[in-house]
């Protein structure tokens, strides 16, 4: 049984439809790749699991069971944790008060707990540290958007989806933020990798979706897929 | 010597005035930050505290505190009513018809006091059986004077709960980002439920310990929320601290300007300085542009 898995999923935005049939599965474990150009619905991939966005038709599952009908703050407390494009990090809380409520999808955890486990997230995220007592909106965006990803690991996710990570980031702090998925994923994580940046996401994906236009157009392991003449082309710049 | 003596008496009924001003700002601000709407009903939060007094304590002659206490209780559960009732159905549209919907609520809440009580303004007693105390020449009226107190401990408590709870951070959390406090298992109706009760009982309080000093009277509110309204917008609109200092200095403005210039013209000053601050610093004190950020 796949950890999610999706069944030709449909979902609009109010007339527009976003989704046309969308199949997809991420294993345990696993770190797949969901890349495509501007508006060819990964971000609504992403929505429609974490249920920001509700399906229309097909069905979504996680773990086997049917969460197409259910809410964000619910499927979060399932074990999903959803970093949006954008970061969205809280402006008007500090770095570590928005790293505290990354845990909120978990029900009586003691405060002092986790605040020890926000302390192990700046182990992660050293680049944040000196910035604990500073307000979200103040960070860079590269410092946002590890703030962003420490965040989306205080919910202990079973499944990470993270959205568009390296967008408007400097080429080396994308190198460093990608070492740090690398590093989060050996660590046993599940993720599923939205990105438009495809040189990157294939190096540390193990399998890869394409889209386009609201469908999947390929599929396969990523070391596979970065040797396709047509990707090459259109998304890898070769 | 005595003008000093004066003016500090003076200011010291400002500064209470003001408390209660404060008060419903700071109940405004709160509402506004979780839900980007104002809520025109806020000023009757106070009358129906006010009345919630007045009801257990004058008519049932329950003992003061008591009656305090169960007037804040049906606050508190008046705060959840108004939430499903007024705000939670139409939480999906633009602001406008929100606000059309608090409107609606205030004029409901005052023609259903009217008809459960009568027109005639109801006295009420004052927190304390003393008069007050004379410091140095100074008369300190004690309902002012709990006014005061009171408001203190409320803004002190505020603080604390917002600042120094994980609760108060996802409260600050909803009303920052909603979509994003829900991807993170944060009960965002939840949230907004807690918020309209803590608004609720703030005005209510405020009703509880202006009602001495006004007469607890239908339109009470109505004016209360003209002048805290003002204040928010003073303060720097949707800041807390903001609402408070606003809602302080309207208060001494008012009270200065009446003794020193015109007593009939009490409730003018307060807007005289709204226009002042519209033209010259229109953000308020504490406001500032908002700068996005990527």
């Amino acid at each position: 049984m796949a950890l999610l898995e999706l069944r030709n999923v449909t979902s609009h935005y109010g007339n527009v439809q976003a989704l046309k049939g969308v199949s997809l599965h991420v294993e345990a474990g696993e770190l797949v790749t969901l890349l495509g150009a501007n508006g060819a619905g990964k971000s609504t991939t992403l929505k429609t699991i974490s249920g920001l966005v509700q399906a229309t038709e097909g069905d979504v599952l996680f773990e086997g069971q049917s969460i197409k009908r259910t809410g964000p703050e619910a499927i979060a407390r399932l074990g999903i944790s959803h970093v949006p494009e954008g970061r969205r990090i809280f402006p008007g809380l500090t770095v570590r008060e928005n790293i505290l409520l990354g845990a909120s999808n978990r029900k009586g955890v003691p405060r002092k707990q986790l605040e020890k486990e926000a302390d192990e997230k700046f182990e992660i995220f050293p680049e944040i540290k000196p910035f604990s007592g500073a307000l979200g909106w103040t960070l860079s965006g590269g410092q946002q958007q590890m703030l962003a990803v420490a965040r989306g690991l205080m919910a202990k996710p079973k499944l990470l989806l993270l959205d568009e990570p390296s967008l408007g980031l400097a080429p080396l702090i994308v190198q460093n933020l990608f070492a740090t998925i690398r590093q989060i994923r050996t660590g046993g994580m599940t993720i599923l990798l939205v990105e438009q940046n495809a040189n990157m996401a294939l190096q540390v994906a193990d399998r890869a979706y394409v889209m386009e236009t609201g469908v999947i157009v390929t599929s396969g392991p990523a070391d596979e897929l970065s040797q396709t003449e047509d990707i090459k082309r259109a998304y890898l710049g070769g | 010597m005595q003008i000093l003596f004066d003016n500090l008496q003076v200011l010291f009924q400002g500064l209470a005035l003001g408390s209660i001003y404060a008060l419903v700002a700071l109940g405004f601000v709160l509402i506004i930050r979780a839900t980007n709407v104002v809520n025109f009903a806020q000023g009757d939060f106070a009358m129906l505290g006010a009345y919630g007094m007045v009801l257990f304590f004058t008519t049932l002659a329950w003992p003061y505190w008591l009656a305090f206490g169960a007037a804040l209780v049906a606050m508190a559960i008046f705060g959840v009513l108004f939430n499903y009732g007024v705000y939670y159905p139409l939480r999906h549209r633009s602001f406008l018809p929100v606000l059309i919907s608090t409107l609606g609520a205030s004029i409901f809440l005052q023609n259903t006091v009217l008809a459960v009580f009568g027109p005639q303004p109801k006295p009420l007693e004052k927190m304390l059986n003393t008069d007050g105390i004379n410091i140095g020449g100074i008369f300190l009226d004690s309902q002012y004077l709990m006014i005061l107190i009171v408001t203190v401990a409320l803004v002190a408590f505020t603080y604390l709960f917002f600042e120094h709870t994980l609760l108060g951070k996802k409260l600050q959390a909803t009303s920052q980002d909603k979509d994003m406090a829900r991807l993170l298992g944060i009960p965002v109706a939840l949230m907004i439920s807690i918020t309209f009760v803590y608004s609720a009982v703030l005005g209510g309080v405020a009703g509880v310990l202006v009602g001495p000093i006004l007469f607890v009277s239908i339109g009470m509110g109505s004016i209360i929320a003209l002048k805290a309204f003002a204040a928010t917008i003073i303060g720097g609109f949707g800041d807390v601290t903001g609402a408070i200092v606003g809602g302080l200095l309207l208060g001494v403005i008012e009270s200065l300007a009446a003794y020193h210039i015109s007593v009939p013209y009490k409730d003018a000053y307060a807007f005289l300085a709204l226009f002042i601050f519209l033209l010259f610093r229109p953000q308020g004190i504490f406001g500032e542009k908002v700068s996005e950020k990527a």
